[in-house]
């Protein structure tokens, strides 16, 4: 049994809030000494992983994470710096060539703040409503004041949608999202079917605590690679952060044009693209038709397999959650995956535009993409560049994800089919780019020790 | 046993490299540059040579000493490495080799000992034959398909998805027609370019994960 110490662990590496407001304040840090004050003065608000009680959920919470820059700015010593993973170091537009971010993707393309460099932390507030996002970033910003440590180099909104007067989980193609994310163990909840690996009894069991948390062993049982000294990496986890745009209008008239001309119709069309029908029924377990009563059952949601479907006639080959989540699908009871899962983060930003409305897709409005994992290297940047970029795994050839991959214009999914008239097999050509990269890096999101040994200058390498 | 799979053959060369003290560039030095001016895509001499799947030439200077409890051991030279993996028999790879890339392979080889030239193809191949080491594992992807046989094939299917997404939807006649001027479009192509034409290869995806 793994223990891990929940009040030295952000509560964002351990948990997803699900507060409907946020707002990621991009820092720039002033001098060492004022950045450290700040830090310090931070270090009492940050909030950890320990349970809530019941009564007195927090009404907002506080993270904060740092590029590489930014730890250099706040001059932690030059032998911890070099000892941080090389693609962490590089940040995330060094590694455009490797990640496919070209074309409409390419850093050139980003907004400013991120091709300026000049982001050297994320402090990060979410909240249950406006009053409370507004109190609390206010509060943040007069400890930037009062210690003239860092500066907001842009406030980026996030909030979850207003569809029809409520809060929705969906995004905005409107896909109820949010389903999986893997379990590991130490981490509060059980074990949920479908989320963590599979073990020789056909059942799901958490992955190791060193997949998503440094200074523990993972699925091979070493300590992934982390910063000296120990307890500077020790509990902290690195950190994805992608600014996702999202082309509405150009997927829903795609979708709407590709929908006359497949026999299953516009509705399974959208399930085949993801692999869930929009309203987050699993495609391996209800192919026909979506069914509520299962996306309201924890224990059935994401409790499916590949290995049944191996033609993928239920669920495409190249289908998007069954490429970035493969389960068993490449054999060996899921053993070619256990090493590339990432935790996923995000919420959308802008406003939502109900089906039927003119959207403009200059318009600001996409999802800010957020995921955790203990190498960015192993983990998200092999994602990215094989299961997104590239098909060859999922037999696919050199097709790319549907919904996230650098297609343009250019792009081809095929749906695999079956004689049934309204499963048939069908190819979507000349994909366009439904989603674009706007900007991101790389981050350190540290332990509450080595926040406050990087905030009294105490970390020591020797 | 070793050396062949299938039809691919796998090929490892180690050529003993000249010694100089009176150079101001030693050959192994000059012979490291050379090698890294030498384009990796189509225009690659290995890309003229229609066969190979793959190659690498590597120069070795020692072996590394990895720490105790490991002794400490030393080559009786530099060594340029060769390894290749091709269709066919060695014979007929090295005359090739010897005739459609003679000036590569002698700026090459011209560093090593012994090297005879190309002039005759005959010595050059009891040469390389002479620095040859028994291959006993190696990568055949496509053991019994040739590089020219899986490129047609990849291009036929390419092709046939394009098909598939142009005529999905039509009526069983329309389609049956449709698919009898693909067949024969198929059957008239051109066969593919020579070796190291652009076109030939399959448009592939810039991979690197380094």
């Amino acid at each position: 049994m793994t223990e891990i110490d929940v009040s030295d662990i952000q509560g964002f590496a351990l948990k997803g809030y699900n507060f409907p407001y946020a707002r990621y304040l991009l820092l720039e840090l002033a001098e060492p000494a004022a950045a450290r004050k700040f830090l310090y003065q931070l270090l009492k608000v940050v909030t950890t992983g320990e349970r809530w009680d019941i009564n007195s959920k927090p009404m907002s919470v506080v993270n904060i994470a740092f590029t590489f820059r930014g730890l250099a700015q706040l001059e932690i010593p030059l032998a911890s710096q070099l000892s941080f993973p090389l693609e962490f170091q590089q940040g995330m537009k060094a590694r455009a060539d490797i990640l496919g971010d070209s074309g409409k993707n390419s850093p050139e393309k980003w907004d400013l703040v991120w091709r300026e460099d000049r982001v050297h932390a994320w402090l990060a507030v979410n909240a249950r409503t406006a009053d409370e996002l507004e109190k609390c970033c206010g509060d943040m910003l007069a400890l930037m004041d009062e210690t003239q440590g860092a500066r907001v180099v842009q406030a980026q909104e996030a909030c979850a949608l207003t569809i029809n007067g409520k809060f929705s989980p969906k995004e905005h193609f409107g896909y109820t999202d949010g389903f999986g994310n893997p379990d590991f163990k130490g981490a509060e909840r059980d074990c949920v079917p479908g989320q963590g690996k599979l073990n020789q009894d056909g059942g799901w069991e958490a992955l190791a605590t060193g997949e998503f948390l440094l200074g523990y062993a993972d699925e091979a049982g070493e300590l992934p690679v982390a910063p000296i000294p120990h307890l500077l990496g020790r509990n902290g986890t690195f950190m994805v952060y992608r600014k996702l745009h999202q082309n509405v209008g150009i997927f829903r008239s795609y979708l709407e044009e590709k929908g006359k001309q497949y026999a299953g119709g516009k509705e399974k069309l959208a399930a085949k693209f993801v692999g869930r029908w929009r309203d987050g029924t699993p495609l391996e377990l209800s192919p026909d038709q979506p069914q509520p009563a299962i996306v309201a059952d924890n224990d059935r949601n994401t409790n499916f397999k590949y290995s049944d479907d191996l033609a993928g006639t239920r669920c495409p080959l190249g289908a998007h959650m069954r490429r970035v989540h493969p389960r068993d699908a490449f054999g060996f009871n899921g053993g070619l995956v256990n090493r590339r899962r990432i935790m996923r983060r995000g919420l959308t930003y802008g406003e939502y535009v109900p089906e039927g409305q003119p959207v403009n897709d200059s318009d600001e409005r996409g999802i800010i993409f957020m995921a955790l994992n203990a190498s960015i290297f192993r983990q998200f940047e092999f994602v990215q560049q094989q299961w997104i970029e590239y098909g060859n795994d999922a037999h696919q050839g050199n097709d790319k994800d549907f919904l996230l991959g650098n297609h343009e214009g250019k792009g081809r999914f095929v749906i695999q089919g079956t004689p049934d008239p309204q499963n048939p097999p069908f190819i979507c050509g000349g994909l366009p780019n439904f989603v674009e990269l706007r900007g991101g890096d790389y981050f350190f999101l540290p332990s509450l020790t080595a926040l406050a040994m990087i905030a009294t200058n105490t970390v020591d390498p020797r | 046993m070793g050396n062949v799979n299938g039809t691919t053959y796998g090929l490892t060369i180690l050529s003993p490299i000249l010694e100089d003290n009176r150079l101001d560039i030693c050959h192994s030095m000059e012979l490291r540059w050379y090698l890294s001016q030498l384009p990796r895509d189509h225009r690659s001499p290995f890309a003229q040579l229609s066969s190979t799947y793959l190659a690498r030439l590597v120069v070795m200077d020692d072996v590394v000493f990895v720490g105790h409890p490991a002794c400490q051991e030393h080559l009786k030279s530099r060594y340029l490495v060769f390894e290749t993996n091709f269709d066919g028999d060695l014979d007929t790879y090295l005359r090739r080799m010897a005739t459609e890339t003679k000036e590569f392979v002698d700026d090459v080889w011209r560093h090593c000992v012994g090297f005879p030239g190309t002039g005759d193809a005959r010595a050059f191949i009891a040469y390389m034959k002479k620095c040859q080491l028994s291959t006993t594992f190696f990568f055949a992807d496509v053991n019994d398909q040739t590089v020219d046989s899986t490129l047609e094939a990849l291009k036929a299917q390419a092709a046939l998805a394009h098909f598939m997404e142009k005529n999905q939807g039509k009526s069983a006649a329309e389609l049956q027609r449709a698919f009898g001027e693909f067949l024969e479009r198929l059957r008239t192509a051109p066969p593919l370019p020579r070796g190291g034409d652009e076109s030939r290869a399959i448009p592939q995806e810039k991979r690197r994960h380094d």
